[in-house]
């Protein structure tokens, strides 16, 4: 076997020219492959990064308190109880944090915005820091009531700078107005979408701004040991709830404020609590990856196509050239079998070579503009919730593009490998070509 | 005049009467003042009025809006459905049970609303277009008097009664001290910020044979919006109608037909 091998690749040092050009064919799909994975990848890390950070935990305990049967707010009563019982029964809890909720307008001198407010606790939130670059201020200071974090381009929107005063105006739960006058104590870089519908202020200004007890809150975020786990975990958290006497919704995997809708035509009153996972919170924003990954599937199948007709062809064109030379193999008694896995050599040889370089080629260009931190426009930093491109190399994805695209390169050649290997020896010695 | 507010008249005259010139209104005084506002606006039957919506917003273009508002005041009920644009055409809002629920055509669609929703994206509320409770959500003080313009008024200071959700707890009013009528209206929110003026140039009657007496409207208000200070409504209230409505009109069926 080993022999034919050596055949297979002399072979392809002989026709070089050929060689080369579906060779490179194949390095260059390989390269797309590669590319558009990292940054399929890359979209998708940057995604759960931050939006596990800004909007929403792995699993979330969030849900909805209605005074009036038509009127909801995204409140959570009593949380403290609920947060020790889930730390006590969920060992997979890495560590969990409160967010306040809010829907309001956000007032400067010159202009409004209507804006979603998350009320935090600086001190509390480890990866609050890691995810935003302030520009301006200190998010230190957000520990000071009455302060709020805002971003570049609302900062730019509302004319305002770190220290100035704007005031944020929302009805309470009851639906009496209420206001209260902010300082801008950070300006952080965009984050995407994220930036354009989000400010955060101290949880006691969220509370007080609502008229909220000190044990409400909007969502408990808990964020995993391990994320693959959040399935699991969320289903345990419902279960362990629905034994303590909560009422748990039933579950509807969309962000919480399309679900409005549905909970002010409901006729209950009261709390009631929601289990959401961060897929679920940000459903309206990945349905970009789905199409990035969907677009990846349908090049590579296209390009694959190609490259199989390529190959088919090319082999075609060889066993033509090559008819006396099989002859004489199958005549000093080289069985069809032989034959046809000698050409399957080429084939795989061929694309295994092929898809090598091409894996090497978008490693580079993933790894080369990973680290320029190469700005992206306006609008397609929207959508991957980033002003800079990320793109990540997974070694098995890769090893598992080049396994596949060679199998494909190897699938395409057993047609013309095979009619190669039924030629007659007598036949073939007889051909002139 | 019916009985009942002649001695209204007679109560407040007499309370006038009987204090100084620029000592404080009794608290009760006020009540009453308050209770005449109030009865004045309400009446026995049926109410229908033709109204338009003018709304600015700064960076926007303004728009004008037609409606009519029906009110049923004895059963608390109350439905403004708009005419004008055609964008707007079969819009409308249905206060039922407590519950004030909003009909969009465009997608055959009723969605349940907060009693303190901004009506069609304006200034204005429900409780604008609805009938006045002053004396029973409130709890005057006396501020004194002012001048506004060629007018003296009373300067009155309403603080929201306990467990009563009412959507600016704080409001100051400025009451005609010759006819009783509201001039000026100033509401504020919990944190004591001014939110809305509401400016009441001008007063209309018509008589109503359900209640016996007349029937008071303000024929123009104008709200301005004191927190975007380049935001403003005006509401024109064109024409009243007192006569008495369909039975079955203050239901959605009644509501979803206007648009078929």
């Amino acid at each position: 076997m080993f022999q034919l091998f050596l055949i297979a690749f002399r072979n392809l040092g002989t026709h070089r020219r050929r060689t080369l050009l579906l060779g490179g064919a194949i390095a260059g799909v390989t390269a797309l492959l590669v590319i558009l994975m990292g940054l399929s990848q890359g979209m998708e890390e940057t995604m759960l990064r931050s939006a596990t950070t800004l909007g929403t935990g792995h699993v979330n305990v969030a849900g909805f308190y209605k005074i009036t049967s038509g009127q909801a707010a995204p409140v959570v009563t009593a949380y403290p109880k609920i947060l020790e019982l889930v730390r006590k029964e969920v060992p997979e809890l890495d560590y969990a944090v409160q967010r306040g909720r809010g829907w309001a307008k956000l007032v400067s001198e010159k202009t409004s915005a209507q804006v979603g407010v998350g009320g935090i606790d600086v001190q509390d939130e480890p990866g609050f820091r890691q995810v935003l670059q302030v520009r301006s201020g200190s998010m230190d200071d957000l520990m000071q009531p009455n302060t709020v974090l805002i971003f570049e381009k609302q900062a730019k929107r509302l004319e305002v700078k770190v220290g100035d005063i704007v005031t944020i105006a929302a009805p309470t739960m009851r639906g009496t107005n209420n206001t209260v006058d902010v300082r801008v104590a950070a300006i952080a870089a965009d984050v995407g979408m994220m930036s354009d519908f989000n400010v955060y202020v101290p949880s006691q200004t969220l509370r007080a701004l609502y008229q909220l007890r000190d044990d409400s809150t909007g969502a408990i975020f808990l964020y995993l040991k391990d994320l693959k786990q959040m399935s699991q975990v969320q289903a345990k958290v419902r279960q362990l709830l629905t034994d303590a006497g909560y009422i748990v919704m039933d579950n509807d995997p969309r962000a919480f404020w399309f679900k409005f809708d549905v909970v002010n035509r409901e006729e209950w009153t009261g709390q009631k609590l929601d289990i959401t996972n961060w897929e679920d919170e940000m459903s309206f924003i990945t349905w970009t990856l789905k199409a990035l990954n969907g677009l990846t599937g349908i090049l590579t199948f296209v390009l694959l196509i190609i490259i199989g007709v390529g190959i088919m062809n090319t082999l075609w064109i060889a066993i033509r050239e090559r008819t006396r030379e099989i002859g004489t193999l199958r005549a000093i008694g080289m069985q069809r079998t032989r034959v046809m896995v000698m050409f399957l050599f080429e084939a795989m040889t061929l694309g295994a070579l092929g898809t090598l370089a091409g894996a090497l080629i978008g490693l580079v260009v993933c790894v080369s503009v990973d680290a320029a931190h190469v700005g992206v426009p306006e609008a397609a930093a929207m959508f991957i919730m980033s002003d800079r491109l990320h793109l990540v190399v997974n070694a098995g994805s890769t090893v598992g593009a080049m396994v596949f695209i060679t199998g494909c390169t190897t699938l395409i050649s057993l047609i013309p490998s095979f009619l190669a290997a039924r030629l007659k020896p007598v036949t073939a010695m007889h051909h002139i070509g | 005049m019916s009985l009942k507010n002649l001695l209204s008249a007679a109560a407040v005259s007499v309370a006038l009467l009987s204090a100084p010139v620029a000592l404080a209104l009794e608290p009760a005084a006020m009540v009453q003042i308050l209770s005449v506002i109030d009865d004045r606006q309400r009446n026995g039957g049926d109410y229908k009025a033709h109204i338009y919506l003018e709304q600015k917003e700064k960076d926007k273009t303004d728009n004008v809006r037609e409606g009519f508002v029906y009110r049923r005041d004895a059963d608390d009920k109350l439905m403004i459905l708009f005419s004008k644009p055609k964008t707007e055409a079969g819009k409308g809002y249905l206060r039922l049970d407590k519950n004030l629920w909003s009909y969009d055509p465009n997608v055959g669609k009723w969605e349940r609303r907060t009693e303190r929703e901004r009506i069609a994206g304006t200034d204005s509320r429900r409780a604008d277009f609805d009938e006045s409770r002053l004396a029973e959500e409130f709890d005057p003080s006396y501020e004194g008097e002012a001048k506004l313009g060629k007018y003296t008024a009373h300067r009155l200071n309403l603080k929201v009664k306990p467990n009563i959700d009412v959507a600016y707890p704080v409001v100051k009013l400025w009451v005609d001290k010759d006819t009783n009528n509201i001039l000026k209206r100033e509401e504020y929110a919990l944190s004591g910020r001014l939110m809305r003026t509401a400016l009441y140039p001008r007063w209309k009657k018509v008589f109503s044979e359900s209640k016996g007496a007349d029937v008071w409207y303000p024929e123009e208000i104008r709200f301005y919006d004191e927190v975007e200070k380049a935001n403003s409504t005006i509401v024109l209230i064109k024409s009243v109608d007192l006569r008495a409505l369909e039975a079955n009109l203050f239901t959605k069926a009644w509501l979803e037909s206007k648009s078929r």
